[in-house]
């Protein structure tokens, strides 16, 4: 199905969006300087305009052309995203182990397919390769353990 | 500049024994044995791995850390065509080229020649390139010795022009790549006047956003999301991988010697290049060679020229990618950029003076790439069948694994959770970007070069007491600028009259490491 060129109107926008804010940023709460001695605020308004800019050239010929959208893999970019978050919040309260299976299990929901065993077995070996890569062979000082507070 | 070389045989022997040192040997060997495997593996390309292991590298001397890393980077392309050959899924994005005539290579049964000969290739490719690099770089240093700030900014933008322009995709959204990645760049407190940017209160961000967590999210995270649902079918015919199946017939060599030394002049100049590297030299070398062909419809039909070819540009390329980064401080490619961020953090400022400074380092690398390069060799030939086996692992045992040792490996860096949320945030941006056609690659050489970029043109207005001219009236810089200029209007020219040619703006993205 052909329909308007969404990709690049929305990747445009976005960068207009995000250039503009830098500029409002750079103005509102930093010093620009001057010329010969800049302020933090010069160069990120610069960037900024430059961004803003380069939306506008990608956003506004997309107007005039058709084009399709990808598909987007919702199920597999959730899991995956929401397996990193997983061990984020367990790696500082519960510890790597923890934190490993934890990934693992979220992850998981990637797949259309449930399997237990290879879980199973991702959840016993992969916590003892980190612990003897990381932890044995590099002496990185990470408790594979931690009892929250 | 006659005394230039003077001092090269004892240069030589220094880095020989550094090289040779039994750490440092050891680091090799390991980088190139990861690399292999990274390479082999679809999916995980050696900007991955080198950020997986980034971390790591901060415990150990800077010379043993640049060599495994470095040692990663040229592994995998060696591994990278055991994949592409077998099952015409390039393991890195440099070696696509190589499965146009690979591939039918081995549904020919000819899969084992061209494995062989494509580690042949990537040999000869990889010692031109070192060749080069030993002789080039001492000259390149003491010019660039009288380059100002001036002179470095006008260079860094070319560098950035040149990335996002020259390589595949559209030359606009690479341009607005590298624009976003030094947005990303002036996040965190500014180095002249201590002011918080872009911080919005948070500690996490003070030190800006942390180069691996960056690189991670938007190569290694996005790529996984992109490429689970691909991955699931693969067959394999394991005959054609047994030593006996490898010997080529003395026609393939006798066409294989002029495509290698092609191959390896091609990719010796792109590698140098900034924005070009390996996977535009192979492609350019594969190109070249059909077009020179007196029989030019045998390309893609499985010609062990198109093997040699590209094979031999991309490692040539992977070796002289170094003389920039290494003499100038201007990396041009993402891979490089991240061997660069490895040298600040241990504190050592690239540049021209490195090798003066450094001489043990310097060429203690290069010297490691001859070691690597033959380590390669024996890696490649008598054990591709165990590479072949990597193969296999089904890709739903890979991925979680793979993604464990991001999170552990951001983790590390600064023990902080804070990282690992951004390697989050940065994977959906990465995914976002693949979904609407943009570039990684020019993002993150913009967001190493960003703030160096920053402090080069506020230093230059500084000596010039303001007057934006200087840039102009210094030769040197004003050269490097017009060529900026020159190549900025080509590539608004050539897209012009591609649209007008095609109104499909179908270019496959081919995002170089």
């Amino acid at each position: 199905m052909q329909q308007p060129d969404y990709r690049d109107i929305l990747g445009g926008g976005l960068l207009l969006l995000l250039g503009l804010f830098m500029i409002w940023y750079a103005a509102s709460s930093l010093s620009l300087g001057t010329i010969r001695r800049m302020g933090p605020g010069m160069f990120p308004m610069g960037v900024g305009g430059l961004l803003a800019m380069f939306g506008l050239l990608i956003a506004v010929p997309a107007l005039f052309r058709r084009s399709d959208f990808p598909a987007v893999e919702w199920r597999t970019a959730a899991a995956v995203l929401a397996g990193i978050a997983a061990f984020a919040i367990a790696i500082r309260t519960v510890g790597l182990a923890p934190a490993i299976i934890a990934q693992l299990v979220v992850t998981a929901g990637a797949e259309r397919e449930f399997r237990p065993l290879a879980l199973l077995v991702m959840a016993l070996t992969f916590p003892l390769a980190a612990y003897l890569i990381f932890g044995v062979g590099l002496g990185l000082p990470v408790p594979m353990l931690r009892w929250p507070a | 500049m006659s005394g230039v070389f003077d001092g090269l045989g004892g240069n030589l022997a220094l880095g020989l024994g550094v090289a040779l040192s039994f750490s440092n040997l050891a680091y090799c060997f390991l980088g190139v044995l990861l690399g292999t495997v990274v390479g082999v593996i679809p999916g995980i390309g050696a900007l991955a791995a080198i950020s997986m292991l980034f971390p790591i590298t901060f415990h150990l001397d800077p010379t043993a850390a640049l060599i495994m890393l470095a040692g990663i980077w040229y592994g995998s392309t060696y591994g990278g065509s055991t994949a592409a050959i077998l099952l015409n899924i390039p393991g890195t994005p440099s070696t696509a080229v190589t499965a146009l005539d690979g591939y039918p290579m081995s549904r020919n049964g000819r899969g084992g020649v061209a494995l062989l000969m494509s580690t042949v290739a990537s040999f000869a490719g990889g010692s031109v390139g070192i060749l080069l690099m030993m002789l080039f770089s001492p000259l390149i240093t003491q010019y660039a010795l009288s380059f100002g700030a001036a002179e470095y900014f006008a260079l860094m933008v070319l560098g950035l022009v040149a990335a996002s322009t020259i390589s595949e995709g559209s030359a606009v959204k690479g341009l607005a790549m590298v624009v976003l990645g030094i947005a990303f760049g002036t996040v965190g407190m500014d180095i002249y006047t201590g002011a918080e940017r872009f911080t919005f209160g948070s500690m996490g961000l003070l030190d800006g956003i942390s180069l691996v967590a960056l690189a991670m999210g938007i190569f290694g995270v996005a790529e996984i999301i992109a490429s689970r649902s691909q991955m699931d079918h693969k067959t394999l015919d394991r005959t054609s991988v047994s030593l006996s199946a490898m010997k080529p017939t003395r026609d393939d060599v006798r066409r294989s010697i002029p495509a290698m030394i092609r191959g390896s002049a091609i990719g010796s100049f792109f590698g140098t290049l900034p924005g070009t590297g390996p996977s535009v030299a192979a492609f350019i070398a594969y190109a070249a060679e059909k077009r020179s062909s007196r029989d030019p419809s045998r390309f893609g039909k499985g010609t062990i020229e198109g093997v040699m070819a590209p094979e031999s540009a991309n490692n040539a390329a992977d070796q002289t990618a170094f003389i920039p980064t290494m003499t100038l401080g201007i990396p041009g490619s993402p891979t490089m950029a991240l061997l660069l961020g490895a040298l600040i953090i241990h504190g050592i400022s690239p540049g021209p003076q490195l090798m003066t400074t450094q001489p043990d380092l310097f060429w203690g690398l290069v010297m490691s790439f001859w070691i690597g390069n033959l380590l390669l060799l024996i890696l490649n030939i008598p054990l591709v069948g165990l590479w072949v086996r990597l193969l296999l692992i089904p890709y739903h045992l890979l991925y979680p694994a793979v993604l464990m040792f991001i999170c552990i490996g951001v983790y590390t860096v600064n023990n902080t959770a804070f990282d690992v949320w951004l390697v989050a945030a940065f994977g959906a941006i990465g995914y976002l970007m693949r979904l609407l056609g943009f570039q990684a690659a020019p993002l993150l050489l913009g967001f190493v070069l960003g703030p160096l970029m920053e402090e080069h043109v506020r230093r230059a207005l500084l000596i010039s007491r303001g007057d934006p001219m200087t840039f102009i009236e210094r030769p040197i810089s004003c050269t490097i600028l017009v060529a900026t200029l020159l190549l900025l209007v080509w590539s608004g020219v050539g897209a012009l009259r591609k649209r007008r040619a095609a109104d499909a703006p179908a270019v496959p993205v081919l995002a170089d490491e």
